[in-house]
């Protein structure tokens, strides 16, 4: 399903990312490890299209991703949800507002919004905060808004950028709780972290160590 | 597909409201000035328009004065029978010595005092020729001028000429000016698009980015400006237009065109066409100058 095949990535002289080579299978939990600046977020941020190898290829799906033209890029990302470590939720719009985002963004309207982000938001318990603005729910809430956008549009991968870094360990726990039941829907799932408790505490999953691959 | 090109649009207009709401005093900012440039556009087409109206009754109203050499009965003849016999002249009427005097004493009535005592033989004869409005030219004028003159018995040939030069380069400068500020004032107004469009871009650059993120064309992105910048457009308009409309009632209603009136100056509103273009160039300024702004970001 996603293939990084002898990636290179460097700013100027700087390698960030030296032969990084790994595939990863439908329905499979992977974490991406290293230490900071290791180049996970590019990893992660190489498979939305918003960087590209210097070198090597990375394939998504049987497409090079470096091939893409600019206008295919936003059809690649409804396939891919994206959670981030700042949860990038709107302010000025509530709840289910930012949730139906996701779907909007791909023409969908109407009763199938309401259907699908209410069922989306009673997964992540916050059904009954769907009219309240970001600002006004706890950083576990609003990551748990953040993988509802993410997974509204039903997509085959969810990447994870440091989803638990701003959070306590007992939200840490709920969010990964509510990515694995969506793992075991058969979601596949990209977590970038360096987190070791997290891995450890996981189980089932496949971890990359970016500094070794 | 219908529906859902409906449904899109209804989103887009739905974030294009969200934008200007929360962005109002930005908003409300440029809504001034384009209102402003808008009226002036609308007030400077208004007074061209009265101008150039007024000019071209003026300058269609023509009519030549053609003085005879001496009361030769011929000489009339031949030269009434030429006028007469000519394109455009709508009327040509003969004035013998005392018709003159009559004329002269119709025309100037303060001098009628002055008059009673005169020698009507002292009054020259002469043809007056009436041009219909449609035919009458500069150029065509100038033709007859040269033509009427060269004939026998002709002592001169009067037609306010200069005034007619004055009136062609009145309405030419008019024109030059008129265009100059048009053109101004509608890169004034694409540059109020721009700016305005920009600021929205600028302060929701964070926004652009995540809408980027999970899956937004840059039309999705793009729509809703065009569509807010469009909005700003079309209610400076408006409200330029109306504001436009109840000056010109107040003038109308308070009689202040009553002074006009003296040199036949009737003062008209725009006529829907001259609105609609107006309305044209506002909806093209608002167009582009959203383009050029999003432009520069996607």
């Amino acid at each position: 399903m996603i293939e990084f095949s002898h990636v290179y990535k460097n700013y100027d002289k700087n390698y960030i990312l030296r032969d990084l080579n790994f595939t990863v299978d439908k329905g499979e939990f992977i974490f991406i490890t290293g230490p900071s600046g290791a180049g996970k977020t590019t990893t992660l941020k190489m498979l939305t299209a918003l960087e590209k190898p210097t070198h090597g290829a990375v394939r998504f799906l049987g497409t090079e991703l470096q091939d893409l033209k600019p206008r295919e890029i936003p059809f690649l990302r409804r396939k891919i949800g994206f959670v981030f470590q700042d949860f990038k939720l709107l302010p000025n719009r509530t709840v289910f507002q930012n949730v139906a985002l996701g779907l909007e963004v791909s023409g969908i309207f109407g009763n199938i919004i309401t259907k699908n982000v209410s069922e989306i938001l009673k997964a992540v318990e916050l059904y009954t905060k769907k009219d309240e603005f970001p600002l006004s729910l706890s950083g576990g809430e609003q990551q748990r808004t953040a993988i509802a956008r993410a997974l509204v549009q039903n997509p085959q991968v969810l990447l994870a950028d440091e989803p638990t870094g701003n959070l306590d360990e007992e939200t840490s726990g709920i969010i990964i709780d509510i990515i694995k039941s969506f793992n075991n829907k058969g979601t596949t799932v990209m977590l970038a972290t360096h987190d070791k408790h997290l891995i450890a505490n996981m189980g089932r999953a496949r971890v990359i160590d970016i500094t070794k691959s | 597909m219908i529906s859902q090109r409906v449904n899109y649009f209804l989103n887009y207009f739905k974030i294009a409201v969200l934008n200007i709401k929360s962005n109002i005093s930005g908003n409300i900012f440029a809504f001034l000035i384009m209102s402003f440039s808008f009226f002036i556009m609308l007030f400077f087409l208004l007074c061209y328009i009265n101008i150039y109206n007024y000019m071209n009754i003026f300058q269609k109203s023509n009519v030549m004065i053609v003085f005879l050499k001496n009361k030769n009965n011929s000489d009339k003849k031949n030269v009434l029978n030429f006028i007469e016999g000519l394109n455009g002249v709508k009327k040509a009427l003969y004035y013998n010595d005392k018709s003159s005097m009559k004329f002269l004493e119709k025309k100037v009535k303060h001098l009628k005092s002055i008059l009673k005592d005169a020698n009507p033989d002292n009054f020259p004869a002469f043809i007056k020729i009436n041009f219909k409005k449609n035919a009458v030219s500069s150029i065509f004028l100038s033709n007859i001028y040269l033509r009427v003159k060269s004939m026998k018995g002709v002592k001169l040939v009067y037609y306010n000429k200069m005034l007619q030069d004055k009136i062609v380069q009145f309405m030419f400068f008019t024109k030059v000016i008129g265009l100059i500020l048009f053109i101004f004032l509608f890169i004034l107004s694409i540059f109020i698009s721009y700016s305005a469009i920009k600021l929205v871009i600028l302060r929701k650059q964070n926004e652009i980015e995540i809408l980027k993120l999970i899956g937004a064309t840059n039309n999705y992105v793009r729509i809703p400006m065009f569509i807010e910048g469009e909005i700003g457009t079309i209610l400076s308009f408006s409200v330029s237009i109306f504001l436009l409309f109840a000056i010109y009632k107040i003038f109308i209603f308070y009689r202040f065109d009553s002074f006009l009136k003296f040199f036949h100056i009737k003062i008209i509103f725009l006529n829907p066409v001259q609105i609609a273009l107006v309305f044209l160039i506002a909806v093209v300024s608002g167009i582009a100058g959203t383009y050029m702004s999003s432009k520069k970001f996607f």
